[in-house]
């Protein structure tokens, strides 16, 4: 595709300093990208006529002005300067022709000074034009299997075959299939693996993702994935059931190494990262606590801080005589209360009575809460069935490490319900685990093994909850 | 400095790029909630309808015709949540160094 400008245009291009003066404001007052340029932005982007910001304000090409949608045109008219670059998305207006214009050696300084950007300005993608390759051209016109998405479309959904016991495996895989970041990660096919095939697992989840959108509706059984789980975590091997929140853990495990392995071919990316593991597990699930032990004495803080995956929640109460917990809510209040308990303090040297205190340091993308309804302490496995209501949209900022001084803006730490997994029975040997999970905003699905309803979204909340998943509700750039 | 231009909260909006994020969240919103399609679609029915005519409307021209309609499109939930992300930037006014680049 090749884009040609007007006459104008030709005529501006055969004089190169005029391309530089392009480049260079929409380098500045366009992308913006550098701290300087921000400077610079900040201090000349105002329109020299009405003294205003706005609204669609350009940039001349022929002289220092920059102006408001009206007072451009009027300018660039009586001054009969031609061209005058709009600066929120750095289009091109030729008053000649009386539009905007496209060319495409404008386009590709345009493309090239957004690539270069500091910071990624998805604004700036938006209008780009889409030039397909040979070969997508190709995929266009061979494949025209339309598939339109509505509310009471039930593309997505899968039922998975129980192959004996394999409940837990089938409801924490429809909690994965339903991740939206997961999803997109898998469908837009970002795994490279060059592993013998059908020993990678994350190979095998992404065939699950083509499984679940390919449109069809039968079942599936998966063999393949049980006998990877057996082979990589051999503590889940064997007929038995298992615990559905071992298995998750278990499962991220093995897909975080997988992923891994791929990665350590390209170092580059590990280093880019500074330490932090560039794995897209890591990436949707690691959050991080910090415990602070206080002296009483010489009230010393001693603080550490721990990643995790997951937050597993005491349920009974921790001191007699304490309230037991009703509400999510509060189970996370108990979780980041502080507690008196004996410690040797390192600063005085001296046994002392301590406080320490959980907080949130950082939070993962994708929160799994694990309710503690199985006690393994005791001899007796007993359940606590006791009900916990939880929300649909949590806000986790009361439970975040005070240390908001660092960042002036409120952070938006709202999380929104996508799937919570229910245990039915009374021991954790026994039993059997169903998942709900939230297929469109709003509509909700339970899955029951190879049986999938819908459901309502009161049933989802009234529901005994073992598992609860909260995604983040508004997603931040790093 | 423009003149108006020293009210401080326009100025903490630029200068720490609250504008900037306050624009971006308000984008999604609006991509979200399908009103990018509406308006998009509107731009594709007035260029149709003007095909009669046989003159392309321009840009500028369809931003006159298109703002008013759009205004009026915009969802209230999406208006009410940029609402209090200004509330809570704004109050933030006072905590942050807001002059310090400038």
């Amino acid at each position: 595709m090749s884009a040609k400008g007007c006459l104008h245009v030709q005529n501006l291009k055969r004089h190169p300093q005029n391309l530089d003066t392009f480049k260079w404001l929409h380098t500045v007052f366009v992308v913006a990208g550098s701290p300087k340029s921000h400077e610079i932005k900040v201090s000349n982007a105002w329109c020299r006529t009405c003294k205003n910001r706005g609204p669609f304000l350009h940039a001349c090409l022929g002289c220092v002005y920059f102006g408001c949608h009206k007072h451009i045109r009027e300018h660039t008219k009586s001054q009969k300067h031609n061209f005058s670059l709009e600066l929120s998305y750095g289009q091109l207006h030729c008053t000649a022709c009386g539009d905007y214009v496209y060319d495409a050696d404008i386009d590709a300084i345009t493309m090239e000074n957004k690539m270069n950007a500091a910071e990624f300005r998805k604004r700036l993608f938006e209008c780009t034009s889409w030039d397909a390759t040979e070969e997508e051209r190709d995929l266009l016109s061979h494949k025209t299997k339309k598939i339109c998405i509505t509310p009471e479309c039930t593309i997505g959904l899968r039922g998975l075959i129980n192959l004996g016991a394999t409940c837990f495996m089938n409801c924490i895989l429809q909690a994965l299939m339903h991740t939206p970041l997961l999803r997109d990660y898998f469908l837009t096919e970002r795994h490279n693996c060059n592993n013998v095939q059908g020993a990678c697992f994350v190979c095998e989840i992404s065939k699950l993702y083509q499984e679940f959108y390919n449109g069809d509706t039968f079942p599936l059984a998966l063999p393949c994935l049980l006998h990877l789980t057996w082979k990589h975590a051999t503590h889940l091997a064997g007929y038995r059931q298992q615990d559905a929140h071992e298995f998750f853990i278990a499962t991220l495990n093995i897909l975080h190494n997988h992923c891994l392995d791929t990665m350590h071919k390209n170092n580059e990316l590990l280093d880019r990262e500074n330490g932090k593991c560039p794995c897209i597990i890591d990436k949707i699930y690691t959050g991080s606590l910090q415990s602070d032990v206080v002296c009483q004495k010489c009230n010393v803080v001693s603080t550490k801080i721990d990643p995790l995956w997951d937050f597993s929640l005491d349920l009974g109460p921790v001191t007699l005589g304490g309230k037991q917990p009703t509400s999510l809510y509060a189970v996370l209040e108990q979780f980041t209360r502080a507690e008196l308990l004996s410690y040797m303090c390192s600063s005085c040297g001296t046994s002392q009575e301590s406080t320490k205190q959980l907080t949130m340091k950082t939070l993962p993308i994708v929160i799994n809460f694990h309710l503690k309804r199985f006690q393994h302490s005791e001899e007796i496995k007993k359940k606590i069935s006791t009900v916990i209501s939880f929300p649909e949209m949590l806000d986790m900022t009361p439970f975040m490490s005070s240390s908001s001084t660092e960042n002036p803006y409120p952070q938006d730490n709202r999380y929104s319900l996508f799937a919570v997994i229910n245990h039915v029975g009374t021991s954790i040997m026994s039993g059997h685990y169903t998942a709900y999970v939230r297929h469109h905003r709003d509509i909700w699905y339970k899955c029951n093994d190879e049986i999938i309803t819908r459901a309502k979204f009161e049933e989802v909340l009234a529901s005994e909850g073992y598992l609860l998943f909260y995604h983040k509700h508004v997603l931040d750039y790093e | 400095m423009p003149q108006e231009y020293d009210s401080r909260a326009s100025l903490h909006l630029d200068v720490n790029q609250g504008l900037d994020r306050v624009t971006e969240l308000v984008q999604t919103r609006l991509i979200e909630s399908g009103w990018r399609d509406q308006v998009k679609l509107h731009c594709r029915k007035t260029i149709l309808e003007s095909a009669n005519s046989k003159h392309v409307p321009t840009v500028d021209e369809l931003i006159t015709q298109i703002t008013p309609k759009a205004r009026g499109m915009v969802p209230d939930a999406v208006k009410r949540e940029l609402l209090h992300e200004l509330e809570l930037i704004l109050m933030n006014v006072d905590r942050t160094g807001y002059a310090k680049n400038i």
